[in-house]
């Protein structure tokens, strides 16, 4: 009677127990660890890239005097106005030019042949002598302005 | 035999596991779709340093630029009209993400600019360039 009435017992508490989830819980959070693993979370940081208005040439011959020119050459080298200054100068030279012309954009003419660590180098400085509007225009001659 | 029941009663009635799964699947399915939205270029590149960068969250694809002048972009070498069409595609399943160039410090600049444009062929019209910021 009292086996009986145990076997009855075990039955119920099978059935309110339905499938067994552990092995289902096991793959579910391997595939979880896979996942986190193989998650990649890059937020690159970078400067915005720009390239001049396409209607420079013509504003060129207008007011010239309105835009910053930064040349930078194939060997590196950089320039403005034809006058060769250090990277630590660009600064400088910007933020007078923004004293005088808050407005005006500065645009680097890069040598295609120029290495873009330089490029982008000289693009932080001119965010940082605190003019924002700044793109890269690609030349092919010497970089000559 | 008294004993075994009791025991067998208090053994079934452990902690609930339904909220625990609940939470792990959900965690799952945010990984799952988090691992295919950055499309990663596959190779390592030097970044060139800069003070004013910016975070962008939006920067989803990206395109390497090794010294060579070689592009990589979603984990394989690319030549440089492949680009738009990947960047055409890329932008019609997922429009709002924008291109970030990881280009080698002693790349050349011309390279970084052709892709731009065919970044720009291809329908994004942010672009940025990676770099070496305060935040990494």
């Amino acid at each position: 009677m009292r086996m009986a009435r145990h076997s009855a017992v075990d039955e119920d508490e099978d059935e309110d127990h339905g499938i067994d989830l552990a092995p289902m819980l096991d793959f579910v959070l391997n595939l979880l660890i896979f996942f986190i693993i193989t998650a990649i979370f890059v937020k690159e940081v970078g400067l915005t890239l720009s390239s001049p208005p396409p209607n420079n040439q013509a504003k060129q011959n207008n007011d010239d005097s309105s835009t910053m020119y930064i040349a930078v050459h194939a060997n590196g080298d950089i320039s403005i106005d034809q006058r060769l200054i250090d990277k630590a100068a660009v600064r400088a030279n910007v933020e007078r030019f923004h004293g005088e012309k808050p407005e005006g954009p500065v645009i680097v003419v890069a040598n295609t042949k120029s290495p873009s660590g330089i490029v982008v180098g000289v693009m932080d400085q001119v965010r940082l002598g605190g003019v924002m509007n700044v793109s890269v225009a690609p030349t092919d001659c010497g970089g000559t302005r | 035999m008294r004993v075994h029941r009791h025991e067998g009663n208090e053994g079934h009635h452990g902690i609930d596991l339904a909220p625990m799964l609940d939470f792990v699947l959900n965690l799952l399915i945010f990984f799952i779709i988090i691992t295919s939205f950055v499309k990663q270029t596959g190779v390592k590149v030097l970044k060139p340093d800069a003070e004013t960068a910016e975070h962008r969250d939006d920067g989803n694809i990206l395109i390497a630029i090794r010294p060579n002048g070689d592009i990589w972009m979603d984990r394989r070498k690319v030549v440089l009209p492949e680009v738009r069409a990947m960047v055409e595609r890329m932008h019609a399943e997922r429009p709002e993400d924008t291109v970030v160039i990881t280009a080698d410090k002693t790349s050349e600049t011309g390279v970084m600019t052709k892709v731009m444009d065919q970044v720009r062929a291809g329908g994004i019209l942010t672009v940025s360039v990676a770099t070496r910021g305060q935040g990494d």
